[in-house]
């Protein structure tokens, strides 16, 4: 990640827009926040490493005016198809795109350490060298990267007007990606279903990761909450709570673009970008459509085909 | 009636299961990585070594629960007239929460204000409160976002529970603090502490000063109302909030809620359940108009009720207790303790933000 | 007596009355009051309100919303309340029949301060179902008529269809010790009145604010613009009251919905003195 090289492109567009949203130092190293740059004296504040995670993205439907966003590879997807649902001008965007080396989860981090309140982190290739009272770890970033990293196919923004860096080649291919989903679809659905109300049983409905995702539009329509339809009750209960999440999950398809901001967000660490993951795959076999990658596609649950070649349950044999 | 009691540390499972044999025990327990506060089951692992991801009010105060239930019946009289049957009636278990940390406790009594202290009393509440005690652990060292001695609150704060417990070398001491408290104590299991008085003194003391070193002595800086009032201060200060409603949900002293009507044929049921002020929908009336549109006028709210309203009514009293909760659960780092600070000051920025 | 026993003794405020729809009137095409009594026959008897306090009415099975008692403490043979179709719960209490059954918390909040305005004249300045407050108070001023001074009422809607309790307008426009001023938008067709909004017409119509209390209610857009008016005309800040309201859940100032500060409009309010507002920094 070329910070130095992000900070020139930053001073040259920032006079054509209001606002650059990227990255500054928040309360520790390992915390970076999202910031919006209006005036060149804040671009030496910039910063730009792994634990920059945050999908800047997700700020762009809100603004009303031209601003220019850092994204890495995963983000720049939000970026498409956020433009593709007509949920921001593609022109009223400048895409600054940082090819990504690799990011890190800062739960993993906290895990590695025994969760010791970080004194300083740095980050030298591919390691991330955290100081804590207890004395200084060194964890691989392969360690401690979020799970989405793990397979990701667009380290190398798919849309950018400026590019931060060199190219990056992906590390793994298109079956890889989702060998984690399949692997815990071979188990059995009794198991499956057990694992998933375990983690669905400590979910607080605070919403964290449907607030977090920049795609989850229906703001006060959500069927979580809206009471026309009546669909859910406000109970706590492991059914409401399943229901929810499946609804959210179900309602992404086609449309998720992996950028794993809801288990970000999510407060409890229940592992909710995993059933967007499995719904994309589902939608990668059936319509082999991948959501995010060209601003020319129509999501698959945008069009309608009389006769999809891979569904076949309706045909009368 | 004993004052102080020792815990060994290789009795701790033996004590949480003799308390559990007589109510409901709420203690901090690990599920993967995150440790929550839960009733304990016979498996469940307890984690006192690091604050809880969420607090312990949902023993007194939980996510969802029935105001009360109604029932359609046919009028035997007049059968095309539909009666309507209430039954407000609720079960109430003794609670104990074991392992709380001070800040979670401070948490408790500053809802117990809002249900209380007023005209309209709130029975539910209440009656869980009653029935509840706190044995609060002294924290030994702070966590990434405490700030619990500059909102007058402590590592070894003993203001708000029943039990005191302080880690020493392979126990714990558990001093009495109220009645509630001895009775706790009541416990064969528990050996006489009085021998390590001293020494738990001592490490409340060390605690204590570890954190005043970390977050600073106690503000008591007015918040200026110039600066409170100031529209740019909160669009700066709410800039890349996401409007989550994780630090709602997650902190210790909120307590907003929302109430609606869960119905299935003929019987259903008033449930009051967590709500966030953080949320676009929260104020959002049916005609559409919203007093609360951005969300710098929500976070305002937010912080407003914790570090000005409050106050207003409770004496000055500061409804946040420097848990940190909502700055170590937010996805984009807010930190209420620096917008805090900048708000006593009158230089209509957020200091650090800049 | 123990902490079991007291808290026993609590009266659980979420509860409401079983209460039974007596009558419904369609006041305009999506406006409808409906008069309520409550099933228990000694709690009736015994139940008193202020002017301008409210109450929580429920469909159960839908939820609650909040609505201005409108019929006068004077007159007690039932309570009326009047809800305009917006969402959900309104939408359920247009359902209702005769003889159905709800639930009423009430009375909930504050009320006009009537016996501050006691010697005064009093000047009323309401829109569409703003008047439902207003009404409460004027009747209950007629019914006490000795206690104030002139009385003048300023009232408007869109549309001669939406002036809402038609039959008390008719009733005041006869009486010869009460002013009345209707206006409607431009171009509503039926019987001549003056046309044009209420702010506007406060303005014609320009009364002197010596020795006077004025009261208004409406869209939050009229409010805004007749405070303008008021305090143009004169009116100074403590004699001008307004009652507001807001998304309310539970009634009782502690669910965190309707808070202007530290006051909540359910149960600090809903009457406020222009004073009050500002000094909570309320804008409208």
């Amino acid at each position: 990640m070329n910070l130095e090289k992000l900070k020139e492109i930053v001073r040259t567009v920032l006079p054509s827009v209001d606002v650059v949203i990227g990255y500054k130092k928040g309360l520790d190293a390992l915390h970076p926040v999202p910031c919006f740059l209006t005036s060149p004296d804040e671009i030496d504040a910039l910063v730009l490493n792994p634990a920059c995670m945050h999908n800047l993205a997700a700020y762009l439907p809100s603004l009303k005016n031209r601003a220019a966003v850092v994204v890495k590879g995963c983000d720049s997807r939000t970026v498409v198809q956020l433009a593709q649902e007509g949920l921001i001008k593609r022109e009223n965007v400048v895409v600054i795109g940082v090819p990504c080396q690799g990011a890190v989860s800062v739960r993993k981090v906290l895990s590695a350490i025994d969760h010791q309140p970080v004194i300083e982190a740095s980050f030298e290739n591919d390691t991330v060298v955290i100081k804590t009272k207890k004395g200084e770890a060194r964890l691989a970033l392969r360690d401690v990267a979020p799970d989405k990293c793990l397979a990701c196919r667009y380290p190398t923004p798919v849309v950018a007007d400026h590019l931060a860096g060199e190219e990056v080649e992906p590390k793994i291919d298109e079956k890889t990606a989702y060998q984690e989903i399949r692997e815990f679809d071979a188990r059995s659905l009794e198991e499956r279903r057990a694992y998933w109300m375990a983690e669905f049983d400590r979910c607080i409905r605070c919403y964290a990761c449907r607030n977090a995702c920049p795609l989850c539009v229906c703001r006060e329509s959500c069927i979580a909450e809206t009471r026309d339809p009546h669909w859910m009750s406000q109970k706590a209960t492991q059914n409401e709570k399943m229901m929810f999440h499946m609804i959210h999950a179900i309602h992404l398809a086609g449309r998720c673009t992996e950028c794993g901001e809801c288990e970000r967000a999510c407060p409890m660490g229940i592992p909710v970008a995993r059933l967007k993951k499995k719904i994309n795959m589902e939608m990668k076999e059936l319509f082999g459509y991948e959501p995010g990658i060209s601003m020319d596609d129509k999501p698959p649950m945008y069009t309608f085909k009389v006769e999809e070649e891979k569904i076949e349950e309706h045909k009368i044999r | 009636m004993k004052k102080a009691g020792y815990l060994k540390k290789q009795k701790e499972k033996e004590f949480i299961a003799a308390l559990g044999a007589k109510a409901r025990v709420y203690a901090p327990c690990l599920e993967d990585e995150a440790v929550l506060f839960k009733p304990v089951e016979p498996d469940s692992v307890i984690c006192l070594s690091r604050p809880a991801v969420s607090s312990p009010k949902s023993a007194i105060y939980p996510q969802s629960e029935t105001l009360f239930s109604f029932r359609f019946k046919k009028d035997s009289e007049d059968p095309r007239r539909t009666l309507v049957e209430l039954d407000d009636t609720i079960a109430v278990p003794d609670t104990i929460i074991f392992g709380a940390r001070p800040c979670d406790a401070r948490g408790i009594a500053v809802i117990d204000r809002a249900f209380s202290k007023t005209e309209t009393p709130d029975p539910y509440y209440l009656a869980r409160r009653a029935k509840t005690t706190i044995v609060t652990l002294t924290c030994p060292e702070p966590s990434t976002g405490c700030f619990c001695t500059r909102v007058g609150c402590g590592p070894a704060e003993t203001s708000d529970s029943d039990v005191m417990m302080t880690e020493l070398e392979d126990g714990y001491l558990m001093e009495a603090l109220t009645s509630k408290g001895e009775a706790l104590l009541e416990s064969p299991i528990l050996e006489d502490g009085t021998a390590y008085e001293a020494q738990a003194k001592e490490a409340q003391k060390a605690a204590h000063e570890r954190m005043i070193k970390e977050a600073g002595e106690a503000d008591t800086t007015p918040v200026d109302p110039e600066t409170f009032h100031s529209q740019v201060f909160w669009e700066k200060a709410a800039e890349r909030c996401l409007g989550c409603g994780a630090c709602t949900y997650l902190c210790p002293t909120c307590y907003c809620f929302n109430i609606t009507d869960e119905q299935v044929v003929d019987k259903g049921e008033r449930i009051r359940s967590w709500d966030a002020c953080m949320f676009h929908h929260f104020t959002l009336e049916a005609s559409g108009h919203n007093p609360r549109a951005q969300k710098a006028l929500r976070l305002k709210n937010r912080i407003g009720h914790k570090f000005v309203y409050y106050g207003e009514k409770y004496d000055g009293i500061i409804a946040c207790s420097g848990c940190g909760r909502c700055i170590r659960g937010c996805p984009v780092s807010m930190e209420i303790s620096t917008i805090a600070a900048a708000l006593k000051k009158n230089s209509g920025t957020v200091s650090g933000e800049q | 007596m123990s902490s079991e026993q007291l808290i026993a003794a609590i009266k659980n405020p979420y509860l409401p009355d079983l209460a039974t729809v007596i009558g419904a009137v369609d006041e305009t095409p999506n406006i409808k009051s409906f008069r309520v009594v409550l099933n228990d026959e000694e709690k009736m008897k015994r139940f008193s309100f202020e002017p301008g306090q409210v109450g929580q009415l429920s469909v159960f099975g839908v939820g609650e919303s909040t609505f201005v008692i409108n019929s006068p403490p004077t007159r007690m043979e039932y309570l009326q309340f009047s809800a305009m179709k917006a969402g959900e719960a309104t939408a359920a209490l247009h359902e209702l029949s005769l003889g159905d059954q709800i639930g009423v918390r009430a009375p909930l909040g504050n009320w006009f301060p009537y016996r501050q305005m006691k010697g005064r004249d009093i000047l009323f300045v309401g829109g569409g179902i703003g008047l439902a407050p207003l009404r409460t108070l004027i009747l209950f001023m007629l019914d006490t008529r000795k206690d104030y001074g002139d009385i003048t009422i300023i009232y408007g809607a869109r549309s001669h269809a939406d002036l809402c309790y038609k039959k008390d307008l008719e009733d005041w426009g006869k009486r010869n010790d009460v002013e009345l001023i209707l206006t409607v938008d431009a171009n509503s067709p039926g019987p001549p009145i003056r046309e044009g909004f209420v702010p506007t017409v406060l303005n014609e119509i320009a009364p002197k604010p010596d020795h006077k209390v004025a009261i208004t209610c409406g869209p939050p857009i009229m409010i805004k613009y007749v405070l303008q008016n008021l305090a143009q005309l004169g009116f100074k800040d403590e004699d001008v009251i307004t009652t507001l309201e807001a998304r309310m859940k539970c009634g009782i100032g502690l669910c965190g919905r309707c808070n202007i500060g530290s006051s909540f409009i359910c149960k600090d309010g809903p009457v406020f003195s222009l004073a009050e507002l500002k000094r909570l920094k309320f804008e409208i």
